[in-house]
């Protein structure tokens, strides 16, 4: 096509630069949401990469136990084994800095003459690098602060830091700084070295070790092999880069569900323009017609529309790449702090700009933009020459195309329950295909309705309300080119706001519903800094005992958790005493009487003499269950620090748990298999029930002052878990804001559109005695009438949508059982907010259409 | 050069068919200008459409320049149109958004010429209809006799063998009528363009050559 013909497309977007912003806007704002997300949630997991890649430094193996320390007598074995060139050994943990806003940092218990060969520090100190390295090593209680956290925090050799290890308060001295080669840091540079020893005690794992990294002699494959063959059972050679590959399994989910999401608001887009582009090709029919009586071919017509949108996209994907950087910084703290609070702590305060993603977006809202500007495109290239004189043809050809569109509908709907129906596991594909479906059958429907609606309700708004009522209710229907679009698309941006509330409401009413019936206790006691990413913090022993013999306490639940890198992902194993639960009315098994299992599998645990080979019992999460395919009755392999152990599965509990799958066993059988004492937190069951509030004040009062401990109520839990739920599904909800505000946009749009481009008519009716009133009354019912139908179709949209994510989607990617809970009050404010802000669309172009220049507006053709 | 023959057209508008031409059989010479008049309705714009091979008969044969229309693929009836024909309509159908310098280009860029050619033509073609100094101007910034010189001007640029024109001055006054009109008589005149014209303005039909008049879709004088 010749480029002296992209003046024509370039003048229109020129010349009306509301509409053009509009619809730059609308494409801008799906790319940037869409942009954000995956940026913040790239830059989150390349945060924890480096994190690894940094811990790793040159070590090429791993050696490690299943959710265990490992002794530290290995270290002194594998440094002799002749496979081996140099070992480190590492304790490894999280603490809390005290201060406000100071947050976690990691300890990393070294040696540093065996770290030399893995990692290189450089350590500066108040005299020297040296003298830093020496106080370290011999002053108990010292630490170097990496470069970066004493830039942030202001450290300077002799600073003392306050830390919460555990359960325990700690104070550590400052004896200078480190810098790691190539600036790269775990926790974006929150980071504390200390001497192994030093480590081992402050987080109370005396004689073991996290874990010791290896340079072999031999090549690849072969020094893993050679160490395998030596090492005690239980314990795995991996290569370090492992950790990073679980944490993105772990989080696949969440973050295919967030990317699922951001890309609505690009969908919203492309309707928005696709009604645009339609518009232009109704708007210019004439145009089009007298090009083509000037000899412009077909495909050229077809070439300039789609030239049209191109321009659109092209400016509204850059527009989108800068508004997505913005928007990612902002989503970064969202995504960073629901991935702390659910998987791992990970700090990312800067955003990797991967030109990757920043060109998928890019393209991404080309694509989009040319996919839904290609279909009226077609349309303009197809019209006949002459026809093109008739605007009304096209009202004509779309009222009898209606029905048809609608079978399509249906055939849309039928499709997406077929391919829900299909079987996925981790990452619901189908489900979503199925989600995308629903969207377009619904839009399918939009003209059907929008005709039925619009006859239907005429004669009774006409006697209602007079003629005002029932020339809005004609134009309605009247008018399908038009304003189909436009209700199509606030229909499926409403139906997606509809399906994510209903889902989201049901899924808190279930989790209410299991902290009830799943989680017995009066008072839940451990550590203050207790999360489900730290199983490194215990209980102080002499605790348990001295609340054996509290009087005020009746029985005592013990809870052991350990976090077990499993095939691809992390499995977190969870020991806790059954005979308790049983006896506190058991969990909410899927099936079976929970009760009986639970006591069956605390009575055999207990009896089981020491050295027991038989299977083991155990209780899986559902999501496990889902991840693997496992049912009741089956028995698997499950990797220990004693070696692998074969249990059966007696029993499969929902679990809404956000921290992965889980699988359970009584306490006496886990400590079996782990050889460890330690607890991380204790359920407290009181002979008065009443007195939850004086116990966990008389808790505080004897122990507040040596550790940090946190007692907490049943209450003050359910609160704790809602509170975690709401922030999660936060960036959720800003999503499909963003989808709604986008097709408000486009309800904006066609009004504007719809009232110039029917200025003739309207003047018409006020010469002919229509007053200015009924004109506007009558704008008014066509758009208040446009956005009740998309409110209607919206609802039943995000219906059918509620229940594929609920029954589908969520199942598939999370492996949960949510029950569904009628939430008849997003309905209703979707209600209120579509029609008003419907109204208010309506209300400026009817008042500019009742503006006194009739005479002009008639005369001119 | 213009053969019609027994060439009738039917529209069809729901369940109602429309007869817009009944058997109808014309002929016109190569450098003759010709004006087609009637009522409205009668079928005038339709027989120029079909000459100009906007729309296809519904029976009968169309031959322009020894192309019988029918044959034609739609990509063959697009570049005959291009190539072929000019057309003039009442409303004058300017491209709003363009100068008129640059709707006069239009044929010429569609036919391949290069920009600063086609602007050269086009300048040359407005300042024959007295519209150089309008060259940069839009539509709306123009009188409606001016704007139908430059639609002229459009129509003309590609020297086109013959020139359609419908109810040219049927949006303008008695004067700019008459300007315009002798511009369609001075061309006709002194280039031996072919015309033919729609009209039911009997001073505008007083211009051509000969006179076709239909009534009901029929040729009746």
């Amino acid at each position: 096509m010749r480029l002296w013909l992209l003046r024509l497309p370039l003048r229109h977007l020129t010349e009306f630069p509301g509409r053009t912003l509009l619809g730059v806007l609308g494409i801008a704002l799906g790319t940037a949401v869409y942009l954000g997300i995956a940026l913040a949630g790239e830059s989150a997991l390349e945060s924890f990469r480096r994190s690894v890649a940094a811990v790793s430094g040159r070590a090429e193996w791993r050696l490690s136990a299943p959710g265990a320390p490992l002794p530290e007598e290995l270290f002194l074995q594998v440094r002799r084994l002749p496979e081996v060139r140099a070992a480190a050994p590492v304790v490894e943990s999280v603490l809390e800095l005290e201060g406000p806003g100071f947050g976690p940092v990691l300890l990393l218990g070294v040696d540093p003459f065996a770290e030399a060969a893995i990692r290189e520090y450089e350590f500066e100190g108040a005299s020297g690098g040296r003298a830093a390295l020496e106080d370290f090593l011999a002053r108990p209680g010292t630490v170097l602060a990496s470069e970066p956290l004493a830039r942030r925090l202001g450290l300077t050799a002799g600073a003392r830091l306050r830390v919460t290890a555990g359960a325990r308060v700690a104070e550590l001295a400052v004896a200078g700084t480190f810098r790691a080669p190539g600036g790269l840091y775990p926790l974006e540079g929150a980071v504390l070295l200390m001497d192994v020893a030093g480590a081992q005690e402050l987080v109370d794992r005396i004689g073991r070790l996290d874990y010791i990294d290896v340079i072999g002699r031999l090549p690849g494959e072969e020094t893993a092999a050679a160490l395998r063959r030596v090492l005690p059972p239980g314990v795995e050679v991996n290569w370090p880069g492992a950790q990073a590959r679980q944490m993105e399994g772990l989080v696949a989910s969440y973050r295919l569900n967030l990317q699922v999401l951001s890309a609505i608001a690009l969908f919203v887009g492309m309707f928005l323009i696709y009604q645009s582009v339609t518009l232009s090709v109704v708007r210019r029919r004439r145009e089009i017609g007298l090009l083509r009586t000037l000899g412009l071919g077909a495909r050229q017509v077809l070439a300039l529309f789609v030239a049209e949108g191109l321009f659109t996209g092209l400016v509204g994907g850059l527009v989108g790449l800068f508004l997505g950087l913005l928007l990612a910084r902002g989503a970064l703290g969202l995504v960073t702090d629901t991935l702390t609070s659910l998987y791992t702590p990970v700090a990312a305060r800067h955003l990797s700009l991967n030109p990757q993603l920043l060109l998928q977006a890019w393209a991404l809202a080309v694509l989009a933009t040319l996919a839904a500007a290609l279909v009226p495109a077609l349309e303009a290239a197809r019209t006949r020459v002459r026809a093109v004189w008739f605007r009304e043809e096209l009202e004509e050809v779309l009222t009898r195309r209606a029905w048809r569109l609608a079978g399509g509908g249906l055939l849309a709907l039928v499709t997406a329950g077929a391919l829900a129906a299909l079987e996925a596991r981790a990452l619901p594909i189908p489900g979503f295909v199925a989600a995308f479906l629903i969207l377009l059958s619904f839009a399918l429907f939009t003209p059907v309705a929008a005709l039925l609606l619009g006859r239907g309700l005429a004669p009774g708004l006409g006697r209602f309300i007079g003629v005002a009522g029932e020339l809005g209710c004609r134009y309605l229907s009247g008018s399908l080119s038009r304003s189909a679009v436009s209700i199509a698309a606030l229909a499926c941006a409403l139906g997606m706001l509809i399906a994510v509330a209903v889902m989201i409401g049901s899924f808190r009413e279930t989790v209410n519903l299991w902290i009830s019936r799943s989680i017995s206790g009066d008072i839940f006691f451990g550590p203050a800094v207790f999360s489900t990413a730290a199983y490194d913090r215990y209980l102080p022993p002499e605790i348990v005992a001295e609340l054996k013999g509290d009087p005020e306490v009746r029985d005592i639940y013990l809870y052991r958790c350990v976090r077990l890198p499993f095939r691809d992902r992390y499995v977190l194993v969870i020991g806790g005493s059954f005979d308790i639960l049983a006896k506190y009315g058991g969990m909410w098994f899927r099936q079976g009487d929970s009760v009986a299992i639970l006591q069956e599998m605390a009575a055999a645990a207990q009896a089981a003499p020491p050295g027991d080979a038989a299977p083991g019992a155990v209780i899986i999460s559902e999501p496990l269950a889902e991840t693997f395919g496992w049912r009741e009755g089956q028995v698997v392999e499950l990797p220990t620090p004693s070696g692998p152990r074969q249990v059966q599965i007696r029993g499969v509990f929902y679990d809404f748990r956000t921290d992965g799958p889980s699988l359970w066993m009584d306490l006496h059988q886990f400590r079996r298999y782990w050889r460890d004492g330690h607890l991380n937190a204790v359920r407290l069951y009181l002979r008065d029930p009443g007195r939850v509030q004086e116990v966990q004040a008389s808790l505080q009062a004897r122990y507040g002052g040596r550790y940090r401990l946190l007692a907490l109520s049943h209450q003050d839990l359910r609160h704790g878990i809602l509170e975690i739920f709401d922030r999660t599904f936060a960036v959720t909800y800003a999503l499909e804001g963003v989808a709604v505000l986008v097709a408000v946009f486009g309800i904006i749009t066609t009004f504007l559109v719809l009232i110039i481009d029917r200025e003739r008519d309207l003047a018409l009716l006020q010469a002919m005695g229509a007053s200015r009133r009924q004109i506007v009354g009558m704008v008014l019912v066509e758009s208040g009438l446009a956005s009740f139908l998309s409110f209607l179709l919206g609802a039943g949209a995000g219906s059918v949508l509620s229940l594929l994510l609920i029954f589908v989607i969520n199942k598939q990617a999370f492996g949960w059982t949510i029950r569904l809970f009628f939430t008849p009050g997003i309905y209703l404010q979707s209600l209120v907010l579509v029609v008003a802000l419907g109204l208010m669309a309506g209300a400026v172009p009817a008042w500019r259409a009742v503006k006194p220049h009739l005479a002009h507006i008639l005369k001119e053709e | 050069m213009i053969e019609l023959s027994a060439v009738s057209k039917t529209y069809r508008r729901g369940e109602v068919e429309i007869a817009a031409l009944r058997q109808v059989d014309l002929k016109v010479q190569a450098g003759e200008f010709l004006a087609i008049t009637g009522k409205s309705g009668c079928g005038k714009s339709t027989l120029l459409h079909l000459i100009g091979g906007l729309e296809a008969p519904s029976r009968g044969r169309v031959v322009v320049a020894g192309r019988d229309l029918a044959t034609l693929t739609e990509r063959e009836l697009t570049l005959f149109r291009r190539d072929c024909v000019g057309v003039v309509f009442q409303a004058f159908n300017l491209l709003p958004l363009l100068t008129l310098e640059e709707n006069v280009a239009l044929p010429r860029v569609l036919q391949g010429a290069s920009s600063a050619q086609a602007a050269a033509e086009a300048r040359r073609w407005l300042a024959l209809v007295g519209l150089a100094h309008r060259a940069a101007h839009k539509p709306h910034q123009v009188s409606g006799g001016e704007m139908q010189r430059a639609a002229l001007a459009r129509a003309l640029i590609n020297r086109p063998a013959v020139l359609l024109a419908d109810e040219p001055t049927g949006n303008l006054d008695h004067a700019t009528s008459r300007q315009v009109m002798e511009l369609f008589a001075a061309l006709h005149r002194e280039q031996g363009q072919t015309i033919i014209m729609v009209t039911h303005a009997p001073e505008a039909a007083a211009y051509a050559q000969r006179e076709v008049r239909l009534r009901d879709g029929r040729v009746v004088a």
